[in-house]
């Protein structure tokens, strides 16, 4: 099995058509990018009081370059949340660098940083203009990710991926296959080179999907063992052998319906991580789904429900503690086209977030319930 | 009397504007001689990027919207609206450039003469012997 990415690589490199070098390599360098800004205003929950702001959400960079027919080379750099390195605002990173070999629509390969197929959304979740919302889908909202683990819900990030899709009677079966880094990845420089993967298990994924006319439908799933649990093994008095490189499972589901003049869309996601109760096991799902009505070509309305659900069971050698958490949130909004490249968008959300925690040897459950609103505009911009 | 005649002459005229048929017009290297609606829609959505003979197609698309470009997305089920987000969606993906969006009919026409691989639409009266005709069609289909 873990020959697997090396005979891929091989093979990639061994087709039967000429190689990217062979081919005509003088196609000008394309930059084009996009970027949201928005208002935001909240209500107060817990301690944080009402606010207001105006955020550069997002901002991507592409750089592509066909190097020849078959094959493009392609770079997407982002950058978050008014992002400034010097006042330690936001983010940036790489999101993606590869290189793509398209021998037709049946088989392509990607090779590289990418962002792999995972239902509908996780491919284009960064693709603000394409968005009817300013705030994504929970599982897909990025730019959150100081204080939700987005990271859990799809995989972030893969290195080889092949795709395409087989048409039939006019039914198109799409499929993804891919590879990456489990989630073991060091960022800490005292213990050797950053960003690798730290273990010998790796990230394992794919997509099956069909399509006919604007009916699209799929299912996903990844496997990849993670480290998490590790730095808990003092507090649990576990050794580190029981909580290294529990096992983690996420299934996905996506269907979207496009029957002009509505639109609609949803996913479901459900991720487990490590499988026995009496050490650590955690279950998280989401889902939403998204009704949306073209009121004319440049208006669109929608409303959409999004749910997320996590459970987490931790056990020590004496005692153990339990975590519930339910997050939902209706939502609703607007997009308006100003040009062909210029959306307004409108988005109010009311959230509801319930937790309940256990600790090690308390009797008592602590619950904790917050509610508040959001209300938000945004531009979004390609160029 | 001339009112009556000039009345019908332009009633006339106006009634034939409006069952004017759409072409879909190709480079005369294009190895096909016929076009299914379906694989029309394949090369304009981008899901397909080749002639059978391996030749890379070059979608051309017009810019105006007129009753030419209405009635050619009509035939193929998509909004205008809906063609342009999926572009969108594949061009931000890294997957394909949308079409290139020429001004007039005589751009595409001239644009699909000169270019091999190229597929266009106009309407069915200006076509010249330079391209090859795919498929016409009519504002009824």
């Amino acid at each position: 099995m873990r020959l697997l990415p090396v005979i891929i690589l091989v093979l990639a490199f061994t087709w039967g058509s000429p190689g990217p070098l062979a081919q005509s390599a003088d196609s000008p360098i394309k930059v084009f990018g996009y970027f949201q800004t928005s208002f935001q205003q909240w209500t107060a929950y817990d301690d944080h009081p009402d606010n207001n702001t105006f955020n550069l959400q997002q901002m991507n960079l592409f750089l592509q370059k066909d190097l020849g027919s078959d094959w493009t080379a392609f770079i997407n750099l982002e950058f978050l949340n008014n992002f400034s390195s010097g006042r330690r605002w936001g983010s940036f990173s790489l999101e993606e660098a590869w290189i793509r070999y398209r021998k037709d629509n049946r088989l392509q390969l990607k090779i590289g940083l990418l962002t792999p197929i995972f239902n509908n959304l996780n491919e284009i979740k960064n693709r603000t203009p394409l968005l009817p919302y300013i705030i994504r889908p929970l599982a897909y909202e990025t730019s959150f990710n100081e204080f939700i683990d987005v990271d859990a819900f799809t995989p972030i990030q893969a290195f080889t991926q092949v795709y395409g899709f087989i048409p039939w009677n006019g039914l198109k079966f799409d499929y993804a296959l891919y590879l990456g880094n489990s989630p073991n990845i060091n960022n800490d420089p005292t213990r050797g080179q950053t960003g690798i993967d730290t273990t010998t298990t790796l990230l394992y994924g794919g997509r099956v999907g069909l399509r006919f006319n604007d009916i699209k439908l799929g299912f996903s799933g990844t496997y990849d063992n993670d480290n998490v649990g590790t730095r808990l093994a003092p507090v649990l008095s576990r050794p580190i052998s029981e909580l290294n490189e529990l096992p983690r499972r996420r299934l996905g589901a996506d269907l979207s319906v496009n029957i002009a003049p509505f639109q609609l869309e949803g996913e479901f996601i459900d991720v487990k991580l490590g499988d026995d109760p009496q050490i650590l096991k955690q279950e998280v799902s989401f889902y939403y789904a998204t009704l949306g009505y073209h009121l004319t070509e440049q208006f669109f309305a929608y409303g959409s429900y999004w749910y997320l659900d996590s459970q987490v069971d931790i056990a020590s050698t004496t005692s153990s503690a339990d975590e519930f958490e339910d997050i939902s949130i209706p939502t609703m909004g607007i997009y308006y086209n100003l040009t062909d490249r210029v959306r307004f968008k409108a988005q109010h959300a009311w959230v509801a977030i319930s937790n309940e925690f256990r600790d090690f040897g308390e009797t008592a459950t602590a619950k904790v319930s917050a509610d508040f609103r959001v209300a938000t505009v945004a531009i979004s911009v390609w160029f | 009397m001339r009112t009556v005649y000039l009345t019908i002459l332009v009633l006339l005229l106006s009634t034939a504007a409006s069952m004017a048929q759409v072409a879909v017009i190709a480079h005369q290297s294009c190895p096909a001689d016929t076009i299914e609606k379906r694989e029309l829609l394949d090369f304009y959505t981008g899901d397909i990027l080749k002639w059978s003979d391996g030749q890379l197609v070059v979608v051309f698309d017009l810019k105006p919207r007129g009753e030419v470009k209405k009635d050619f997305y009509k035939f193929l089920g998509k909004s205008a609206s809906r063609m342009k987000s999926i572009w969108l969606k594949k061009m931000l993906a890294g997957e394909k450039d949308p079409p290139l969006s020429l001004k007039s009919e005589t751009e595409i026409l001239d644009k699909v003469a000169t270019t091999p691989g190229a597929l266009g639409f106009v309407s069915q009266a200006l076509v010249t012997q330079e391209v090859k005709i795919l498929a016409v069609i009519r504002a009824d289909d």
